[in-house]
């Protein structure tokens, strides 16, 4: 804030767009939503759509200084960085483009010349993550490597599946759970979200996004009565290339990659694409914590495989779960 | 979702647009706003933000900003022209000026971003939100049975919920064991708050790592979705037998509730059930507990929303309409017991209203053992 000559930083918090905010306060802000305002000395004051009475709650899980309740963000922050910004200088705002209408609309109309998108500048700082970021990742990879192993091994239908996922998550304190599904791999690779039931086929595909004190990460495990070899060949040959890249951009795949991208934390949502086979061809520093997804066609058949991992610079990277499990 | 509902959907929005004028309707979504991209799409994102660009005719262009999430929207619906990108909303921006001079209006007001917003669409943006609005408020009969099946998942839930609570649990783990049984039931989501405690507590929230002891009160409210519409229960119980303030306090939220459900009817207000729970706390001396303060609505509008309109506030003038869904609930703080939540689900019908839950409406106690 201070080399870019900024008196103030917003960043918007909402279920959807989480995760700037809970990284700098721990606050999650469920079904509501709030601004957060730094400023260049003193805590943060988080602006927050809840009522008065919900402040108890606020401060008993977050790290912040002042929390206002309020019933427009948007015109609240107006006034606030009227009252403690001077007047020349810029106000930066995280995701600028994306604000919603009603929360930027007046703040557009006070201090619209003043308003800087901080997109670019919040990515360059954000990754790569800390020890405690890392720890958060592992446990919750840890929670989703083991509500993958509560599958019960004969399932023959979603429901099921999804439950037991679900249960041994929460059980392990997971405050998210997200999984969608592949029912029948052989006939398609397209993750769905179940509302209902489907029957499984003997190859299907689970993917599972879970989140633990605000950290996100993501697996991939595709199932089967009868693991194929492919399949073990598989899950080695992609945790090598993910652990062996640095600052990557782009895969060393050829031929039987049907698809990969690189997802990392890099604003305001858990997961933001920053490579893909198909664009963008963003780069992360090392250090970051991140997600390769990846979709191969193997001589059985199609394969698919998500897992976090802290990518490797001058070390190699580390994988945050244990691919070659039994 | 049955294609017989898409359809009927798709016939409202394609009339609705019709009399506004619109050629195009751009509609935003994200994971916690798909009502209204439901509505206009039966699309649900699960992650990320998702534009569609529905025209009068039927036709629809979808941007995603996950490659998942088009994948997953192209095999839900075959005739959706959908792509993605991580530059959405300069896609999105771009897909707008490609459509020339056609009438064009964004929706709805609450997840519309400021780049479009500030556009020369801005002028748009409340007429169209409030059509929909209006769209989703009256329920047709197959948006009914799917919240009537919605009403009967929760008052199983909640039974689920009455197992669960055990001294020595933590919240979290209350639920796990909800969440588990709704996924077993085919359901893809539920919204749950909770809370447990004495005189201390104030509200509920997400659950914590508290754990229950007896006396506690335990509230929550259970709001599950089928096929994308929302139901909710709100109870309180008590672990262990119900000391006599308990008792006393609980018999003022049935009052409350009794008399707000009394209310609905045509040609009511939102605002007149709010008023109906709110003078049985103020016969009752406990008017101070249904300001701001204490509380935050008397109920609200379900639907494919979670919170939808009306808010039952005692200054909301919406008139209610047959096949109209809401949930009442007079859910506030009580000076002698603690924070207390009890409320059902009910349509509006032409004579008054029918009560969707079935879940007695009782203090429940379970053993503290």
């Amino acid at each position: 804030m201070r080399a870019a000559g900024l008196g103030a930083v917003l960043l918007y918090t909402s279920f959807p767009r989480p995760s700037a905010v809970a990284w700098l306060t721990h606050f999650v802000p469920y079904w509501n939503e709030g601004l957060l305002v730094v400023l260049p000395s003193g805590a943060p004051t988080l602006l927050a759509a809840f009522s008065k009475r919900m402040q108890g709650w606020i401060r008993s899980v977050c790290h912040v200084g002042e929390v206002q309740s309020v019933p427009h963000l948007g015109r609240a922050a107006a006034e606030l960085l009227g009252e403690r910004v001077p007047g020349a200088s810029g106000i930066g705002v995280l995701e600028l483009d994306a604000l919603p209408w009603p929360v930027a609309e007046p703040l557009a109309n006070v201090h619209g010349p003043r308003l800087i998108d901080v997109t670019a500048l919040f990515a360059a700082i954000r990754q790569p993550a800390d020890d405690t970021e890392i720890k958060l990742a592992r446990r919750a990879a840890g929670i989703a490597a083991k509500a993958l192993d509560s599958i019960p091994r004969a399932a023959v239908r979603a429901s099921p599946v999804l439950s037991a996922i679900e249960k041994s998550a929460r059980l392990d304190g997971a405050e998210e759970v997200q999984a969608r599904l592949a029912p029948d791999l052989a006939s398609g690779t397209v993750l769905r979200r179940l509302e209902g039931d489907l029957p499984l086929s003997g190859r299907y595909a689970v993917e599972l996004s879970v989140a633990y004190k605000g950290t996100w990460i993501r697996v991939v495990r595709c199932c089967s009565s009868s693991t194929p070899a492919s399949w073990r060949k598989a899950e080695r040959w992609t945790s090598e290339w993910a652990t062996r890249t640095s600052g990557i951009s782009a895969g060393p795949f050829s031929g039987d990659v049907m698809f990969w991208s690189l997802e990392a934390c890099v604003g305001t949502q858990p997961y933001s694409v920053v490579a893909s086979a198909v664009g963008p061809r963003g780069t992360v520093s090392a250090g970051t914590l991140a997600c390769y997804s990846i979709k191969l066609q193997l001589p059985d058949g199609p394969w698919l495989g998500a897992m976090p991992v802290v990518i490797g610079g001058k070390e190699p990277g580390r994988l945050l779960v244990d691919p070659l499990r039994d | 979702m049955s294609e017989r509902l898409r359809a009927e959907r798709r016939a409202r929005l394609a009339a609705a647009m019709s009399a506004e004028g619109i050629d195009t309707l751009v509609v935003a979504g994200n994971p916690w706003r798909s009502d209204y991209l439901r509505y206009a799409t039966d699309l649900v994102p699960m992650e990320g933000h998702v534009f569609a660009f529905v025209e009068r005719e039927g036709t629809a262009r979808v941007i995603a900003e996950l490659p998942a999430e088009a994948a997953r929207f192209s095999s839900e619906q075959s005739a959706l022209q959908v792509t993605w990108s991580a530059s959405l909303i300069e896609e999105a921006e771009a897909a707008i000026r490609s459509f020339g001079r056609k009438r064009i209006a964004l929706a709805p007001l609450a997840a519309v971003p400021y780049r479009l917003a500030s556009g020369p669409l801005a002028s748009s943006i409340a007429p169209a939100t409030a059509m929909l609005d209006r769209l989703m408020l009256r329920k047709a009969p197959s948006e009914v049975d799917a919240l009537r099946r919605a009403a009967a998942l929760a008052d199983d839930g909640y039974a689920v919920f009455r197992e669960a609570a055990r001294v020595g649990r933590p919240e979290y783990e209350l639920l796990a064991d909800v969440e588990a049984f709704f996924r077993l039931r085919g359901c893809p989501e539920n919204f749950q708050i909770l809370g447990s405690g004495g005189r201390e507590v104030r509200g509920m929230h997400p659950p914590t790592e508290r754990r229950l002891m007896p006396g506690d009160l335990v509230t929550t409210e259970l709001t599950p979705c089928v096929d994308g519409y929302y139901a909710q229960i709100c109870r309180t119980l008590v672990i262990g037998a119900p000391s006599e303030a308990q008792v006393r306090a609980f018999s003022v939220y049935e009052e409350a509730l009794a008399a707000g459900i009394a209310a609905v009817r045509p040609g009511a207000t939102a605002g007149q059930v709010a008023l109906a729970q709110n003078e049985v706390f103020r016969r009752h001396g406990l008017g101070d507990y249904v300001t701001s303060e204490y509380t935050r609505v008397r109920g609200h509008g379900l639907g494919l929303y979670v919170d939808g309109r009306p808010a039952v506030l005692e200054d909301v003038g919406l008139v209610l309409e047959p096949e109209m869904a809401l949930v009442v609930h007079p859910n506030t703080y009580h000076p002698e017991a603690g924070y207390f939540v009890h409320g059902d689900s009910l349509r509006v019908t032409t004579e008054g209203c029918e009560v969707l839950t079935r879940t007695p409406r009782q203090l429940f106690s379970v053993p503290a053992g």
